[in-house]
């Protein structure tokens, strides 16, 4: 959209509004940012340590020595890696039976997925708790690992079946008369040609499992096995008096979610549009 | 015959396919539904023997003071986050759907919140709200705004709303990219038809653009409604319920009755009650209003 000659003031007072509201829009991550780099001299500095008059690396070589954020980091991929990659497949695979196959309960196994939907999830933190415990996944990542593929199943169908009903049936038709399978056809024609929307369930459960906090606090109880959403809750007693280090910790578990973030803008945009649900 | 028999055979494939999605939707919503409901009519510690106690944890919530006060919040929240949020987030992809220099950098940093954990946000917040010596209070001290020198979430009665804008600051920027994707899929001749009227930006708003993006509308209140029921990891690192229990949401209600406090089968009944809720209300705006999970479509 433009705008026309004669509305040149409101275009201004547009630019003006949004220059406003986006830098207050960033305050608290400057916040987190500078209070980082905060000298340990610096006691109680203006501003909640917005703007600084020194500013120092103390804070990161005190947690890289305290705190095993490499460990946290590890510990976080190795849940998300495993239930992007269930997610994706499991969901791709329903999502195509769902648009392209008919079969017994068809319609109400999707109305019970799209349920899920509705369900908010600490409603269901005590069964989830005791399955752990029964299937001894309580303290293991597998125990966070299978909830995570749960859940995030039911959204990644929605999207992908949305875009595989609206494929055209030509190429598979094509494949059918030369004798191909419905694995077939899922596996070389419909997989390979949904990329983009792939790519928008991959960035979405990506954040869902990365940020995912209320199942790993009860599912993890040591510290070793933690993933990155509990840490500041463990050094939360330790840092009490230190909210530099404290807010080391913060910076450098966000530092590489915006920087990926800043990288692949565009793909995590149109991602989390299509991904229209939130956590 | 035997061309249908087989054909019949190959769909049926389609049950393989559903397998390990079903299986997982069985274990890990289906059974913890039916265990709750269950439990629901037990008193339960966790450890030792549950004891059969029928209706008494669903008369119990009633009259519990910290029950009604998370309902009240819940309420509270619904509806001080859905519309803001959707006012601003609207506001913000309307202008930033016109032609104007650094776009996508304003985009970027209103949408950021969105992808930081809401742990980290809980804490620096914290430091924002503090009395002594945060930012809002210093800003007031030096600038002579003394109404900003206040116990944001440290006053039971003013808490909750501070917590709520937090949220509303986190989720903003994505009601936002909702709309701007709905915005951008208006036909452009549309614009350039009624500029030829001379309309002003007020009209094009009021008489085009609002109308045109309802799915937008009813999608944002969908997910705001179950958002607000759901909600957890914010308030838990910002007040964690606190002070005596003014931020309580159902939600982390029902992490402390259970997981602090021991109490899993009264847990258990507010779980059912929460579940009830959410199913009954988007029930209802997908039945009755049409809203719908993914914008478009």
């Amino acid at each position: 959209m433009d705008f026309d000659k004669n509305q040149q003031v409101t275009k201004i007072l547009y630019i003006g509004l949004i220059i406003v509201c986006s830098l207050v829009w960033l305050v608290p991550i400057l916040m987190m940012l500078s209070v980082s780099f905060m000298p340990p001299e610096i006691r109680s500095p203006n501003f909640g340590g917005l703007f600084l008059p020194r500013y120092s690396f103390y804070n990161f070589a005190l947690i890289f020595s305290e705190v095993p954020m490499l460990r946290y980091f590890y510990n976080s991929i190795s849940v998300t890696i495993p239930s992007v990659l269930m997610v994706t497949f499991f969901s791709s695979l329903a999502a195509y039976a769902f648009s392209r196959l008919r079969f017994f309960g068809q319609d109400l196994w999707f109305t019970l997925l799209l349920l899920t939907l509705m369900l908010p999830i600490p409603t269901l933190v005590i069964p989830l708790f005791q399955i752990s415990k029964n299937l001894h996944l309580y303290n293991t990542h597998w125990g966070l690992i299978l909830p995570y593929t749960a859940l995030g199943i039911p959204f990644a169908v929605i999207i992908l079946r949305s875009y595989f009903v609206s494929f055209p049936r030509d190429l598979e038709n094509a494949a059918k008369i030369d004798g191909c399978n419905p694995w077939t056809i899922y596996w070389r024609i419909m997989l390979p040609l949904s990329g983009p929307s792939i790519s928008v369930v991959i960035i979405w459960q990506s954040m869902k499992s990365w940020n995912e906090f209320l199942l790993a606090l009860i599912t993890i109880d040591k510290n070793s096995l933690k993933t990155l959403p509990l840490v500041p809750l463990i050094y939360s007693g330790q840092y009490m008096s230190r909210p530099g280090a404290m807010f080391a910790v913060l910076t450098v578990m966000t530092l590489p979610i915006i920087a990926i973030y800043i990288f692949m803008q565009r793909f995590f945009m149109s991602g989390m549009t299509s991904g229209a649900l939130k956590g | 015959m035997n061309r249908l028999k087989t054909s019949r055979n190959t769909q049926q494939i389609g049950l393989v396919f559903i397998a390990p999605a079903m299986i997982l939707f069985f274990a890990y919503v289906l059974y913890p539904i039916g265990y709750i409901i269950v439990n629901s009519f037990f008193e339960w510690d966790g450890v030792n023997e549950r004891i059969f106690i029928g209706a008494k944890n669903y008369i119990r919530m009633f009259k519990d003071e910290v029950f009604l006060l998370s309902l009240r919040n819940v309420t509270y929240w619904i509806f001080l986050t859905i519309f803001p949020q959707m006012l601003l987030g609207f506001l913000f992809a309307f202008i930033l759907n016109h032609r104007i220099f650094g776009k996508t950098l304003y985009r970027a940093i209103i949408y950021m919140p969105a992808i930081i954990s809401p742990v980290v946000i809980g804490i620096v917040w914290q430091r924002i709200y503090n009395p002594f010596g945060g930012l809002l209070a210093d800003v007031g001290l030096k600038s002579g705004l003394l109404f900003l020198v206040k116990p944001y979430i440290s006053d039971p009665k003013i808490a909750i709303f501070f917590v709520i804008l937090v949220n509303v600051w986190q989720w903003t920027g994505w009601s936002m990219l909702l709309y701007l994707a709905a915005m951008q899929s208006i036909n452009e001749e549309i614009f350039e038809s009624i500029r030829l009227e001379g309309t002003s930006k007020w009209q094009e708003i009021r008489y085009i653009v609002w109308p045109m993006v309802k799915s937008t509308h009813l999608t944002l209140i969908l997910l705001g409604v179950i958002g607000a029921l759901q909600t957890f990891d914010l308030v838990y690192s910002l007040t964690n319920g606190g002070p005596n229990n003014s931020t309580q949401m159902l939600s982390t209600y029902i992490f402390l009755r259970s997981f602090r406090l021991q109490g899993m089968g009264y847990g258990s009944a507010i779980s059912v009650f929460t579940l009830a809720l959410a199913l009954v209300l988007s029930l209802f705006q997908i039945k009755v209003l049409g809203a719908k999970f993914q914008v478009g479509d």
